[in-house]
């Protein structure tokens, strides 16, 4: 079966656990080699973090799981790279039609 | 891991969650406070009317520390649940999830029963401490010397208090002590007067 090498993931969660607590317990998961927790909007009680997860065989449950355990909601998958190797979007067209460059 | 790292670990990460530290030193402190001065209140009742019996010092001073102690327990359980509920409810309002079977929901309860336990066992242990020297009565014979000297445990002890609440404030912690005798004096004083009255 093939393998989730990358993916980014828009969380909503409460302050605390704080996203230092959340990138010990995802970078803990088997198969995991790299997190980036990113928080881009705060508000009084939570805030919306966009994680990303890079590594050899992400298991999306097991993610999953440590969202919820940690009072988190998933909103959106936003990427997901699966795979021998890891590969970017490609540029097309439509993206230098959409942002006119 | 061993299951006791592990427990600390857990508990390390319940404080971080619900900060049980700081309420838990508050309750701590005001509790204690409350048991050394209701101690204060039934020694100088006891000096007032004569008892000269340390049993019956002890089992007055005792049944009444045991009150406090069980009404701090069941006060702090109830008062905590019910406002950590409050807020679990209205961080479930934010993310639209059930947080009671999470790390937040269960370090919510986990910081009532331990905010509850120092409520409980901080005026129990302080009371205890004050009327200490009445088990000591047979050693040196004479009531009135563990009623003096329970009382000078008592301002000991609210100086220890007072001090210890200075360390937390950064304030200075002999100044802090002696404020707090003063308001185990002023117990003194008051239970004293009751004299005059009779």
């Amino acid at each position: 079966m093939g393998k989730i090498r990358r993916l980014v993931l828009d969380v909503l969660k409460p302050h605390q656990p704080t996203i230092i607590e959340w990138a010990r317990q995802l970078s803990d998961l088997e198969g995991i080699d790299a997190v980036n927790v990113n928080v881009y909007e705060i508000d009084q009680k939570v805030e919306n973090v966009k994680v990303t997860v890079q590594g050899r065989d992400i298991s999306y449950d097991r993610i999953l799981e440590v969202i919820k355990e940690n009072g988190g909601s998933l909103h959106s998958i936003d990427e997901v790279v699966g795979g021998a190797l890891i590969i970017d979007e490609s540029i097309t067209l439509q993206d230098h039609l959409r942002t006119g460059s | 891991m061993s299951p006791l790292r592990r427990w600390l670990q857990q508990l390390r990460e319940y404080e971080d969650i619900a900060e049980v530290g700081e309420i838990a030193r508050r309750y701590f402190a005001m509790n204690a406070f409350d048991g050394i001065l209701t101690m204060i209140g039934v020694l100088v009742g006891n000096y007032s009317a004569g008892v000269e019996s340390a049993r019956v010092v002890i089992s007055t001073g005792l049944a009444t520390s045991m009150a406090i102690g069980v009404s701090g327990l069941w006060g702090a359980y109830f008062t905590e649940s019910a406002e950590r509920k409050r807020d679990l409810d209205d961080l479930e309002s934010y993310t639209l999830t059930d947080l009671n079977e999470t790390k937040i929901g269960r370090a919510s309860r986990a910081a009532a029963i331990v905010v509850s336990l120092v409520d409980g066992f901080a005026p129990f242990l302080a009371a205890l401490v004050v009327l200490s020297p009445f088990f000591l009565t047979s050693l040196w014979g004479n009531i009135y010397h563990s009623y003096y000297l329970s009382l000078v445990v008592a301002l000991g002890a609210l100086f220890a208090l007072g001090a210890f609440l200075g360390a937390i404030s950064r304030e200075n912690m002999a100044l802090m002590g002696v404020k707090m005798i003063g308001a185990g004096l002023l117990a003194m004083v008051l239970g004293y007067l009751l004299r005059l009255v009779e």
